[in-house]
């Protein structure tokens, strides 16, 4: 399979490299690891006219710690992040999801930056030309219809990325750099939930670093998928709890593999607060969790597995955090 | 359109008119003749056309050659040295860790990358090591093997 | 000390060395001068007419040279069996799976050729599919093939005994009915062909092949050419297990393209082709009738054996047939009645894989012998020692086993799983499981049955060997040579081979049905036995002594009784020369297997192997019960295969299968949704990763064959019988659920734990 052809561009400085995507948002693409664009461009699904490869640009890769929180660069490779002592020590939710990402190159070629914006995968939407010759294409690759609800102009496809749920849940926020400058927002406003365009990123904008609050709390993330390494989540959860006199003062239940960006379940996270972890909250929770989360077909797992799943999962973090204080 | 692009491939400087849109796996073995490295499934999903790039495991076929040009670039050609097979390469042959040979350079090189990281790893961690490199043959077990005999004798400076 | 020098030794593949350092070439790694790249045009539908192709679009794309359609091909049909020849290199009138070759390019870049794909215009108009056997055996259902109206392309109804009485006799009957899916082999190489054509018109083919020389076979016919004009070529090939016995487009085009534009042409598949268009194993619906005495004794068995095909018959009949007759062992079974059917739907063709039809029906007997053994109360071990077959017993199939080493694997297995210890009182998640299976080694194939090998001792003291088989990564150029080398008495390394070239080597059935080792090394070892006697006969005129008195070992030629007298043999080789001998030495062998042809086991009675090989796989498992995940703690797999001819080899093929096994068992299953497969990728499509392989413990039984070279039988392929079935039989001890659908995937495991909670 072969890539399409495109004008291919080295920027010096990210600053440079806003300038490039500002010239044409729609038609250009950021490469950075390439584990993801590089599939879909040989898919023919992306067809990208110019490439902006971020790796020419220097000093986008690092983990800094500071006071309040550390930062770390968009183009820090996910290999970097999880063998980062800092990284393992503090925020093992952070390293043990990047070390959930693919096999060992691509965790080697990924970067913090690619895997955020990994694109929404479906059934029917990453797969060859050959294969999507089979039905008109779909509205995410430019056709009309979606074939997962067989609506037109929708798109349901699936955030399946490994990071940003474990982000999420640590409270993470963003530094993006656009024509206008540099904003910070909260990492879970990234997500549009709109599988065609499922970044909110703005014209030009790029992401130059993550930036996670220095934490108290505890967290666990937990993928679920049926061989031990290559394959995207079926599921998975990033849980992350504080806790005042055993009792739970914040939580975060964030969810990757069912939903069109990552699912915070704001229910059972209010269902959470206040509670002390014992067996008979564990259980009610759970049993909550798969009427709360809606995945659609969009892979060759059903709705109703992921949701099973996702409560399963929800029983068994929570059971890890129970003694944690 | 083409361009000039200059590899450093195998300690070797080279200038090559290639194509701008073409993978460092289709350079390698179009362009160059390193035909070592393999396409298994051409969507970074099988690891046979892992290469190493600055000494790390690198999917060539998810790789733009433009991309990698001041890098340097390790095939399973270059691993020899001096006609003196590489520990990895010999604890293969000798361990019956190689069958129809075709995952075999992308499981040597992305094991040297890895022994290199992890001079003495438990089985455990050699097989998440090369858990992204495919094999049908084998069913692993002389691989795994193979590599932890060559991370032996590494640390025995044989 | 062994009485073997080169037999039994764990030596190193020869071509290792080569693979280890890049060198080795594999079909898409040749390029020739001018080569142009093809691509092949698929049916997006999975049963159509065509009505027009229309290719004008796609000749304007700069680069294109050349482009066909199935109306441009020879209307010659072609099949890996000469009686069930169903299939055109490119679609004629009609399109009947979704991937189904329809049109083809060649262009000077792969770039110009998937664009011109993309600019053929097909019209096609939609035919009724359908994508189940049971519904496609019944009456108006959609007919794939005008000359098989009832989609059944091949049947076998065999019965031996009484069956009907023997089930009167029984103390208890059971009865079960069993699913298996559809699994890709998935070799790490995807297909590949690169054709040039010489100025005589002849055309040479490099072809990624597990059987070269039925490969010429079907591509001459395909290409209406006679046979001495096609050559084929085998180089590396990275892996088979059946996939590469069938002529695929990809040999046709190459080929076909070559002789239009008269240049070379190389086509190779992609990933999803080989999911999708060469071929899988069949899935299969069994209903299985099993009756037995109180004491465990079988007396019969009945078989209703539906396998889905699709679209084409590959090798039907053969396959039906492998499944029969492998279910008359390793057990004795007097009474039995087996119908089995092939049956054409709309989808991805059914082949040989690993197995080759056995494993199915195997599952679904090796998982109701435990249900057996449950409900009459007998230890699942014993049930099948009791029923074990013996070396020499009379068997009502007639197939002649001369050795057979079941019982003492089923032993050996048992102890090494700790099956006393652990059988019934592991905790509850965990348990062990075991399963018995049989092979055949080497099956007699259609027109190409017997195996030739040429051996030549050269002037300088070296061998040169050719032969025809085919390594496809198995080892068997180094186990031949191994055999050559021992009978020579020489070093392995003194043997030079060339295998695999239909111009220069001698006819070979190729790699399948496992019979390498023993047709080809059989041939081998007379080739290097008539080259040895020529050899011995003008040292023993020189020794003045008879032919008979002298032994050939460590390069030496001396008299047995009286070691110190001889010669090295380069002076040998002096000798044989200056006493006028023509040189070079040379030795022909060729071996005729004492066996039928299998498709006639249809119709009459007879040896289906020259020789048959015996195993169990035990498994432990443990499974999560908040999951369901199944993990393969360990797996021990106690094979008889005769004698090891290279301990090492034969290990490396019994992991491997076994692991292979153990992914069906759990992980692999095409999917489809009318017709296409969802799963065409590695992502999605379950191969064992490094990450789940059990410890695997192999034993080999030595049983010593006398058909087989130097004792040798089959390895490696008979082992991916019983994985599954050892793997379910340990689930069934870890959590009471009992399985009879492949694969036992993590979310069926979590439903039959809630169904059985409530």
């Amino acid at each position: 399979m072969r890539l399409p052809k495109f004008e291919y561009i080295e920027p010096k400085s990210l600053k440079e490299a806003v300038k490039n995507l500002s010239a044409d948002p729609s038609g250009t693409y950021l490469l950075a690891g390439g584990t993801d664009l590089l599939v879909n461009m040989k898919f023919g699904v992306i067809t990208p006219a110019r490439i902006i490869h971020l790796k020419s640009i220097p000093k986008l890769s690092y983990i800094i710690e500071e006071k309040e929180a550390i930062r770390i660069g968009v183009l820090t490779s996910l290999r970097d992040l999880y063998t980062s002592p800092l990284i393992q020590e503090k925020f093992s939710i952070l390293s043990h999801a990047a070390r959930e990402v693919g096999a060992y190159a691509h965790q080697v070629m990924g970067t913090v930056g690619g895997n955020l914006c990994q694109g929404n995968r479906c059934r029917f939407y990453n797969q060859s030309p050959f294969w999507r010759s089979v039905r008109p294409p779909c509205f995410k690759a430019g056709g009309e219809i979606c074939h997962v609800i067989k609506k037109p102009r929708e798109c349901h496809s699936t955030y399946c990325g490994d990071l940003a749920p474990a982000l999420i849940a640590m409270g993470a926020r963003v530094k993006v750099l656009g024509p206008q400058g540099e904003r910070i927002f909260p990492l879970k406003r990234l997500y549009s939930f709109n599988g065609k365009k499922p970044l909110s990123l703005r014209k030009g904008e790029i992401i130059k670093e993550v930036i996670v609050p220095q934490s108290s709390g505890k967290g666990v993330y937990l993928k679920w998928r049926w061989r031990g390494s290559i394959e995207f989540p079926i599921v998975s959860l990033a849980l992350y709890i504080e806790k005042e006199d055993n009792k739970i003062s914040l939580a975060r239940v964030v969810f990757s593999g069912v939903g069109e960006g990552p699912v915070e379940a704001s229910g059972i996270e209010k269902m959470l607060i206040g509670k002390t972890l014992d067996d008979s909250i564990i259980d009610s929770l759970s049993r909550e969790v798969p009427q709360t989360v809606s995945p659609m077909r969009t892979s060759i797992y059903s709705p109703a597995y992921k949701r099973k799943m996702a409560g399963i999962l929800l029983r068994e973090g929570l059971d890890r955090l129970k003694w944690i204080n | 359109m083409k361009r000039i692009l200059k590899l450093n491939v195998n300690g070797e400087d080279l200038e090559i008119l290639v194509e701008g849109h073409k993978t460092l796996l289709e350079v390698l073995r179009e362009d160059l003749g390193l035909t070592g490295t393999k396409r298994g499934c051409d969507l970074g999903t099988c690891g046979a056309c892992t290469v190493l790039v600055d000494g790390r495991p690198w999917l060539s076929c998810l790789t733009l050659a433009v991309a990698v040009e001041k890098k340097k670039i390790t095939t399973i050609e270059g691993l020899a040295q001096n006609g003196k097979l590489h520990p990895l390469q010999n604890a293969f042959i000798e361990k019956g860790a190689i069958q129809c040979g075709f995952c075999t350079p992308g499981m040597i090189l992305t094991a040297k990358a890895f022994l290199e990281e992890n001079p003495h790893p438990s089985e455990e961690e050699v097989k998440r090591a090369i858990s992204g490199n495919l094999c049908r043959c084998t069913g692993y077990v002389k691989i795994v093997e193979a590599i932890l005999s060559a991370s032996g004798r590494e640390s025995r400076g044989e | 000390m062994s009485e073997f020098n080169v037999v039994g030794k764990r030596e190193p593949m020869l071509d290792a060395w080569e693979k280890a350092t890049g060198k080795a070439k594999y079909t898409d790694d040749l390029s020739l001068p001018g080569m142009l790249f093809g691509k092949i045009l698929r049916s997006p539908l999975p049963h159509a007419k065509i009505l027009k192709v229309d290719l004008t679009e796609a000749l304007k794309v700069p680069g294109v040279k050349d482009a066909i359609s199935g109306r441009d091909i020879p209307k010659r049909k072609y099949g890996i069996v000469p009686k069930a020849k169903d299939e055109y290199a490119l679609a004629i009138e009609k399109v009947r799976y979704i991937g189904d070759e329809v049109a083809a390019v060649v262009a000077t870049s792969p770039e110009a050729a998937e664009e011109a794909i993309s600019r053929i215009k097909v019209e096609y108009e939609e035919l009724p599919a359908v994508f189940d056997p049971l519904e496609a055996m019944k009456p108006g259902a959609p007919i794939i093939h005008e000359e098989v109206p009832d989609n059944v392309s091949a049947t076998i109804r065999k019965e031996f005994g009484n069956v009907a009485k023997a089930f009167k006799d029984s103390d208890f009957i059971f009865e079960d009915h069993f699913e298996t899916q559809p699994v890709n082999h998935c070799p790490m190489e995807p297909q590949a062909a690169l054709a040039m054509v010489d100025h005589f018109g002849k055309v040479t083919l490099w072809s990624s092949t597990q059987i070269p020389f039925f490969l010429r076979r079907n591509l001459a016919t395909t290409l209406d050419l006679p046979e001495s004009k096609v050559r084929i070529i085998k180089p590396k090939v990275g892996g088979g297990f059946g996939q590469k016995i069938d002529l695929y487009a990809k040999d046709f085009c190459a080929a076909f393209f070559a002789m239009r534009t008269g240049r070379p042409v190389k086509f190779v598949y992609d990933r999803e082709e080989v999911f999708t268009c060469t071929r899988q194993r069949h899935p299969m619906y069994i209903y299985l009738k099993t009756g037995v005495k109180k004491d465990g004794t079988i007396l019969a068995q009945q078989f209703r054996v539906i396998a889905d095909g699709g679209a084409y018959n590959s090798t039907a009949p053969l396959m039906i047939t492998l499944a029969c007759f492998f279910i008359m062992l390793p057990y004795r079974i007097e009474n039995l009645l087996f119908e089995g059917y092939h049956v054409y739907t709309n989808k991805p063709v059914g082949g040989a894989m690993r197995g080759h039809g056995i494993p199915q029906v195997r599952f679904a007997v090796e998982t109701q012998l435990d249900i057996i053994a449950e409900k009459i109360g007998i230890d699942p071990l014993e049930l099948r020692l009791k029923n074990a077959f013996q070396a020499g017993e009379p068997h009502p199939a007639k197939l002649l086993v001369q050795s057979c080493g079941f019982s003492e694997t089923l032993k050996k297995a048992a102890e090494a799983i700790g099956w006393r210890e652990k059988r019934g009182k592991l905790p509850f998640g965990r348990g062990v499981g075991l399963a018995g299976a049989s092979f055949p080694s080497g099956v007699s194939n259609m027109s190409h049955i017997s195996s030739g090998a040429i051996v030549k001792i050269e002037r300088d003291g070296s061998v040169t060997l050719l032969t025809g088989a085919a390594d496809i990564g198995q080892g068997a150029e180094t186990v031949i040579s191994q055999i050559v080398a021992e009978e020579l008495g020489v070093r392995i390394e003194d043997i030079r081979i060339t295998a695999a070239d239909t111009e220069i080597t001698p006819l070979d059935p190729g790699t399948f049905g496992s019979g390498v080792t023993l047709r080809a090394g059989n041939a081998a070892r007379m080739a290097a036995r008539a080259a040895k006697e020529k050899l011995l006969e003008a040292i023993a005129e020189k020794m003045e002594v008879s032919p008979g008195e002298l032994e050939m070992k460590n390069r030496r030629i001396f008299l047995r009784e009286n070691p110190d007298r001889g010669f090295s043999f380069e002076e040998a080789i002096k000798i044989y020369q200056y006493s006028d001998r023509p040189m070079p030495i040379i030795g022909r062998g060729s071996y005729f297997p004492p066996a039928k042809e299998p498709t006639t086991l249809l119709h009459e009675d007879g040896n289906f192997s020259p020789a048959y090989s015996f195993m169990t796989q035990a498994a432990e498992v443990e499974v999560d019960p908040k999951t369901g995940r199944v993990r393969v703690l360990k797996m021990v797999t106690a094979h008889d295969c005769g004698k090891a001819i290279n301990p090492m080899l034969v290990e490396g093929q019994l992991e491997g299968s076994v692991v292979g096994g153990m992914g069906q068992a759990l992980y692999e299953n095409i999917i489809m949704e009318k017709g296409q497969v969802l799963n065409p990728n590695f992502l999605d499509y379950g191969i064992p990763t490094a990450m789940e392989i059990p410890s695997i413990e192999s034993i080999e039984v030595e049983t010593n064959d006398p058909e087989g070279p130097f004792g040798a039988k089959e390895s490696g392929e008979g082992t991916q019988l019983s994985p599954a079935p050892a793997i379910v039989n340990a689930i069934y001890d870890a959590i009471g659920v009992r399985f009879k659908t492949l694969p036992v995937t993590p979310d069926k495991v979590l439903e039959a734990l809630e169904k059985r909670e409530r």
